[in-house]
């Protein structure tokens, strides 16, 4: 990594998911030369994470919702013409005037580097929504996301005695593989109520093309009927309880805007409480590289504005999968490709530029993938306004800097007159510790959009600043010649 | 009380390599190639990664490098994201 300085590329990729992935192979192909940054240690990004290649695979390997998966992360091991860079952080994008190419800084461990490339595509994917409410600070409050990923790659169940609660269909996979596993799953429980028939048979128009998907879930449900796990509907997480670990949760029954019913709370004894309610775009660096952004809660909060080609609205700059909008790994992947033929189409060679056909092609395909993101969207909206009303007095907004509910609406209310959540930033110090707002931004928003009446896509968002994530000084150091 | 486990997903042993030695606050402890520092330290037992400013108790969240929950001391680098770094054969790491 030491030695790469001024490297050119024509494609850089950041994300080796499936937008990504899907993204890299499509541009090699059309003999673009590409490199992929990513900080996992292996291509598959969060959806497709497989155990470490030291580990043997149980028989017939980890299964995967998406048949196109397995062939995906086949084609990206075996492609030597791509430069894979795994283990390695992307921070900032720059622009360079005199070579007229965009420059990504990465690190890895300590030691830095600046990639030169004459397109970007950013594929970051997407994080768990984070929920503050009485005690999810505690040890043993986990994301579904992260439980999922320690069993699925690393072969590790993160506890005992479960319980689930959220609204992401995601849940009902964790709780099967949790069962599986040997777990005691104790409740799954979800905010929505019971999904009525017209729904369902509405939600037949998903099916199509996605019936793998579908009877996973189905499956998972059934499996967790035949074990008898309460699956719960119209219920909510309220707070975790313990000391210095999780020792049980309290669960709330909710009407269908997901307000609380008194008298209905329930305590229910879990070492692990498993969050899952939505998910949220993770555009830091396409925000930091000056791409315009949209609020739309139900795609993932603040995600980049694109054109039909998966342009954003910088100069260089394309955004695939979840930045751009939540809408799962058949739909990323499906973005991807379609950035790279656009891409392909100025800086390929002319024999090896895709047509208008292959770009329509792609474009049909995304249509059809959308009537099933669509109809997840609908079913399984995190309600914002809802989850943050669970943060009491004493519950800490923003976790790395500790500073709790109480102490943002007491500032809220001696100062009426503020009305951007940049403010409330330099204010509060909530988003200035080590995860940079990714955790509690979105809770401070909603609070001051119920402190001012304003809706929260009034509110800005937290600008966001080299580097994205925190990285060493020492990696900076190395660049001073070639950094500016 | 049984708090993780690390699975054999087959029922049957083999899956993971040799094991290597890693020290936890200078105890040593028992890891697998391949295997995360915070996957180490959970099969472990350790239910406090890392201490607060005002003296709270965290552990991983997110197990994907968002949250810095997990953040602990590796080989003298502070702030290190334990569920981003792989064990290697004797690693120290200090939970604070």
């Amino acid at each position: 990594m030491t030695t790469e300085h001024n490297e050119d590329y024509d494609l850089l990729v950041v994300g080796a998911g499936p937008a990504g992935l899907g993204a890299a192979l499509e541009a090699a192909a059309r003999g673009l030369k590409v490199a992929v940054v990513d900080e996992q240690h292996a291509p598959g990004g969060q959806i497709f994470r497989q155990p470490p290649g030291s580990f043997k695979q149980p028989e017939g390997g980890a299964k995967l919702a998406y048949p196109f998966g397995r062939e995906l992360l086949r084609r990206a091991r075996a492609d030597t013409r791509i430069a894979w860079h795994y283990g390695t952080m992307a921070w900032g994008v720059f622009r360079d005037p005199q070579q007229e190419c965009l420059r990504l800084g990465v690190s890895k461990n300590d030691a830095g580097a600046m990639l030169n490339g004459r397109a970007l595509l950013v594929a970051t994917g997407a994080y768990d929504l984070p929920v503050a409410f009485p005690g999810w600070t505690l040890p043993g409050v986990m994301s579904a996301g992260g439980v999922q990923t320690l069993l699925k790659s690393q072969f590790l169940r993160p506890g005992s005695r479960f319980v689930l609660a959220g609204s992401h269909p995601l849940l009902l996979l964790v709780a099967d593989l949790l069962l599986t596993s040997g777990a005691e799953v104790a409740e799954v429980a979800f905010a929505r109520p019971r999904p009525a028939i017209g729904e369902l048979l509405r939600g037949w128009r998903a099916v199509p093309g996605h019936l793998g998907l579908m009877l996973q879930a189905a499956r998972a449900a059934w499996n967790l009927k035949r074990h008898g796990v309460p699956l719960r509907f119209g219920s909510m997480i309220k707070a975790a309880s313990g000391a210095d670990a999780v020792d049980g949760a309290t669960m709330v029954d909710v009407d269908r805007d997901w307000r609380p019913l008194p008298g209905t709370e329930r305590h229910v004894e879990a070492d692990t409480l498993v969050i899952g309610y939505g998910l949220l775009a993770s555009t830091e660096l396409a925000r930091q590289a000056g791409c315009a952004v949209d609020y739309k809660p139900d795609e993932g909060g603040w995600i980049v504005r694109r054109d039909a080609t998966m342009r954003s609205s910088v100069d260089g700059v394309w955004v695939a999968g979840e930045p751009g909008g939540v809408g799962g790994a058949e739909l990323a992947h499906l973005e991807g490709r379609l950035a790279a033929l656009d891409i392909a189409r100025t800086l390929a060679a002319p024999g090896q530029r895709p047509g208008d056909d292959e770009l329509d092609a792609v474009q049909r395909a995304i249509r059809k993938a959308h009537r099933f993101s669509d109809v997840v969207r609908d079913f399984f909206a995190p309600n914002m306004a809802a989850l943050a009303r669970l943060a009491s007095g004493d519950t800490l907004v923003c976790r790395c800097e500790e500073v709790s509910a109480a102490e943002v609406r007491d500032f809220l209310d001696r100062n009426p007159h503020v009305s951007d959540v940049n403010s409330v930033k330099l204010a509060c110090r909530t988003g200035m510790g080590m995860c940079q707002g990714r955790y509690c931004q979105h809770t401070t928003a909603q609070m001051l959009s119920e402190a001012t009446g304003k809706p929260v896509d009034c509110l800005g968002h937290h600008t966001a600043r080299a580097p994205v994530k925190p990285v060493s000084v020492i990696s900076l150091a190395q660049l001073q010649d070639t950094l500016r | 009380m049984l708090k993780t486990l690390r699975i054999q997903p087959n029922g049957g042993d083999g899956l993971r390599p040799a094991p290597v030695t890693i020290f936890v606050n200078g105890a040593p402890t028992t890891a697998y190639p391949g295997e995360t520092v915070a996957t180490a330290l959970l099969a472990a037992g350790s239910a406090r990664f890392r201490t607060t400013a005002r003296g709270a108790p965290r552990a991983p969240v997110c197990n994907m490098g968002v949250c810095f929950e997990c953040a602990v001391t590796v080989d003298g680098r502070p702030g290190t994201r334990s569920c981003m770094t792989l064990v290697a054969d004797g690693m120290r790491i200090e939970r604070s």
